[in-house]
């Protein structure tokens, strides 16, 4: 098994209100088979025992399903291996002596709370303004009573693989949400049972992306090269069209 | 109302760089036929100019339009620039770019600032030039300077820069982005941007070294 020493630069911010530091740890004997949050967790120990105030950090199933971790890893959100969140990153990914700077997901929109956590919530919001389908009344229709084309059905899947981490907004230049309210765009508009909807939704959701403080799409493509998930733009150029063809024929 | 709410949300801004832009391609595109014909002789392009020229009216109602669509260009970029700057200024202390190419786009608010020079400085050399001089003689006496040439090449370098991020981020904006058209698309925001730079670029190189003395 082999080992590495590293040098870690974290983000301490007490709370929403303080000015925050990068605080320089060292930590040695880091196992390379351990997971990044693992090696924090090693790290939490350490600042435990000397009494110090451990690093606040998201995290939950730790299998990259879920979306609750994430930092910025020099520079990069989720750290640098690709379609992995920061959970699966692995400490092979680095060499012995390397100096890590770790930050959190920054956006005016995601207000950090403590150290490495932020608060999400205005994704919640967006979603809440329009992503989802109404269905107010019936019994359990048949799963094969509206045919969805095998195609369709999988770029719908591609985009609802989002998990909501917030790494597109962290990497954009920008600070914008358009991958990830897109992408819920796009897994809803795409199905039939999402179609009654589509204008509303493009437009409510939009707007309360807006509303948030998230920046404006420049296009730079940040969001795609760090996604987790691998969501592609080309959520982007639907959400555009399913946008601009509401606004103009209902908004 | 819906043009309010169209106009001040995000996609909105940037629909109208995307749609004014593609009228600023397109005037691009025949303000490059119409030098093109440089490269044919001295009379042709004269001829052209004369002909264009003697419709006042059709120049007075192009040239005010693209006015028009230059001044919503800049504005409405300059607003989306200043907004994204409050969003997100400098807010890490190690910041790196994943794209692979990220010039272009990372500098399309200043090699737009230097289209946007140029455009003052040419047209007050060719626009607002010396009335009773042919049109022709004009582009030999101002390009025949090594330095205003040089300025020109460095222009159209910037156009090209702009256009090489420009091109695409129109499409995607307008929302074509599809894997049968995407190769294509790809290749033309390659092609595009280096057709202008050759076609432009040309012209100011054949005065500024000297071989259009004879022109």
């Amino acid at each position: 098994m082999s080992t590495i020493d590293l040098t870690l630069q974290i983000w301490r911010q007490k709370d929403s209100d303080s000015q925050g530091h990068l605080q320089i740890y060292t930590l040695g004997g880091i196992s390379t088979d351990m997971s990044f949050l693992e090696m924090l967790d090693v790290l939490n120990e350490k600042l435990t025992k000397e009494g110090k105030d451990p690093v606040a950090f998201d995290h939950d199933c730790r299998e990259g399903i879920c979306g609750m971790c994430g930092s910025v890893i020099n520079g990069v959100a989720h750290g640098p291996e690709k379609e992995t969140t920061l959970c699966q990153l692995h400490m092979r990914n680095f060499k012995n002596g390397d100096v890590l700077v770790i930050e959190p997901f920054r956006s005016r929109a995601f207000p950090i709370r403590k150290d490495l956590i932020v608060d999400r919530s205005a994704f919640d919001r967006i979603i809440q303004s329009g992503g989802y389908v109404s269905v107010n009344t019936g019994g359990t229709p048949d799963g094969n009573a509206v045919p969805i084309p095998a195609k369709t059905a999988e770029l719908a899947m591609d985009a609802a693989a989002c998990i909501g981490c917030g790494a597109c907004v962290a990497a954009c230049p920008n600070g914008a949400a358009m991958l990830f309210t897109s992408a819920k765009v796009s897994q809803l508009c795409l199905l039939p049972q999402g179609k009654t909807e589509r204008k509303a939704r493009a437009l409510a959701m939009v707007a309360t992306m807006d509303e948030e403080g998230f920046g404006y799409c420049s296009n730079a493509r940040e969001c795609e090269a760090v996604c987790p998930k691998g969501i592609s733009i080309s959520n982007i150029a639907r959400m555009n069209r399913e946008y601009l063809k509401a606004v103009l024929l209902e908004g | 109302m819906w043009f309010v709410r169209f106009v001040s949300s995000s996609i909105g801004k940037k629909a109208i760089m995307a749609l004014s832009g593609l009228m600023l391609l397109l005037f691009l595109c025949s303000h490059a036929a119409g030098n093109a014909t440089i490269y044919m002789s001295r009379a042709v392009f004269q001829g052209y100019a004369d002909e264009l020229h003697s419709h006042p009216l059709i120049v007075l109602i192009f040239s005010s339009g693209i006015f028009l669509v230059f001044l919503v260009h800049i504005c409405v970029g300059i607003l989306l620039f200043l907004q994204n700057r409050q969003t997100a200024a400098s807010r890490y202390s190690v910041s790196t770019r994943v794209v692979a190419n990220p010039l272009a786009s990372k500098t399309m608010p200043y090699s737009g600032l230097c289209i946007l020079v140029f455009v003052l400085v040419h047209v007050s050399g060719f626009a607002f030039g010396p009335e009773h001089e042919p049109i022709a003689e004009t582009v030999k006496r101002l390009l025949g300077h090594f330095f205003y040439g040089l300025f020109y090449l460095v222009a159209f370098a910037a156009l090209a820069l702009h256009l090489s991020h420009g091109f695409w981020s129109m499409l995607q904006t307008f929302g074509v982005n599809h894997p049968r058209y995407n190769p294509l698309i790809a290749k033309s925001t390659l092609v595009v941007p280096l057709f202008f730079l050759l076609l432009f670029g040309g012209i100011a190189l054949y005065f500024m070294t000297g071989i259009g003395a004879s022109f």
